[in-house]
């Protein structure tokens, strides 16, 4: 389910069946490398537009959560763990955090739950159906690795 | 009939030649107004387009996959979506499958889990269809797959719009 008010009556009305929140984690940066950031979003975004489309009834898209490059690690890793926090008690019991932001690969372990990390691929040089054919691709990998996550207890949060 | 039964006096006529031409300006203001609120009304799902998405060649009597643009015009923004559908031959005929779960919209595999064979799986709730869309009791989803209509031309199978069914 998307982050529209069509939707949300959508999932107040089927609350009980939907149990996984996916945020995509965006950069910023209008300094260093600006074009960079903003295909690290634009990729995300295609992935998480599409496995929310693959599983609709299960998953609601948050809205993104942005941030400066130049943010302090910490906090915004504070802020993320912060969010999920909330969303956590708030009926989710799985949240996935889907990026192509390097930096998080590195507080991967201190993250509260699941981390998809796909670096993006620049698709604005290829033609479509090649573009599609990508996106496919790193559906494949990307899909099962929810679907097992939905076979194991939720993670439990300190 | 004498004359005297026609007899229209000058009040009558000047009444009667108003209201005609009165009626007519009336009319005349009007039926294009009524005309503009009808006419969304008229055209609305007056037509729907056709897309080919494969050859009769391409399909078996296992369903198969098929993904195919289609140009969707939104409140906003006209933009181009992508379409799925599972499609084979049944006998003489073909079926095209929407993948949309009638459950709660996820997308339907086939063959989607091992454990059952020779059905749509929906990996989110477990939901389960027979070949034919009908929905598996006992599973969540409450109605069969809907289905795409189906045109042939040419040996090329178009797609229209969706069909939905209380049964199959």
């Amino acid at each position: 389910m998307k982050w529209t008010t069509s939707q949300m009556d959508m999932y107040l009305n089927s609350k009980e069946y939907v149990d996984t929140a996916i945020i995509p984690l965006i950069p910023l940066d209008w300094k260093e490398d600006p074009k960079g950031k903003v295909s690290m979003g634009e990729f995300s975004s295609i992935l998480v537009e599409e496995v929310e489309r693959q599983f609709k009834g299960r998953v609601f898209q948050l809205a993104p959560f942005t941030y400066l490059s130049t943010e302090e690690e910490n906090s915004r890793l504070e802020r993320l763990v912060s969010w999920d926090k909330h969303f956590y008690d708030n009926g989710f019991t799985h949240i996935v955090y889907i990026t192509s932001d390097g930096v998080w690969k590195r507080v991967e372990k201190d993250l509260p739950d699941m981390l998809i990390w796909i670096p993006s691929l620049s698709l604005e040089s290829m033609d479509d159906t090649y573009a599609k054919e990508i996106i496919s691709q790193q559906m494949k990998q990307i899909l099962p690795l929810i679907t097992a996550k939905w076979q194991e207890e939720p993670k439990e949060r300190q | 009939m004498s004359e005297k039964e026609h007899k229209v006096s000058r009040r009558q006529f000047l009444t009667y030649t108003l209201m005609g031409v009165g009626g007519f300006m009336v009319a005349g203001a009007i039926s294009p107004m009524v005309r503009f609120a009808l006419d969304p009304a008229l055209q609305a799902g007056g037509e729907t387009e056709f897309v080919s998405v494969a050859t009769v060649d391409d399909l078996t009597d296992e369903p198969q996959r098929f993904d195919f643009q289609l140009e969707i015009e939104d409140a906003w923004y006209t933009s181009e979506q992508s379409r799925t559908a599972w499609i084979y031959k049944d006998g003489n005929d073909i079926v095209a499958l929407s993948p949309v779960c009638t459950h709660l919209g996820c997308t339907v595999n086939w063959e989607g889990s091992e454990d059952h064979p020779n059905q749509f799986y929906c990996p989110c709730h477990f939901g389960r269809f027979e070949k034919s869309g009908q929905n598996v009791a006992q599973t969540p989803p409450t109605r069969p797959l809907d289905l795409y209509e189906i045109e042939v031309r040419d040996g090329v199978v178009y797609l229209g719009s969706i069909i939905q069914r209380r049964s199959v």
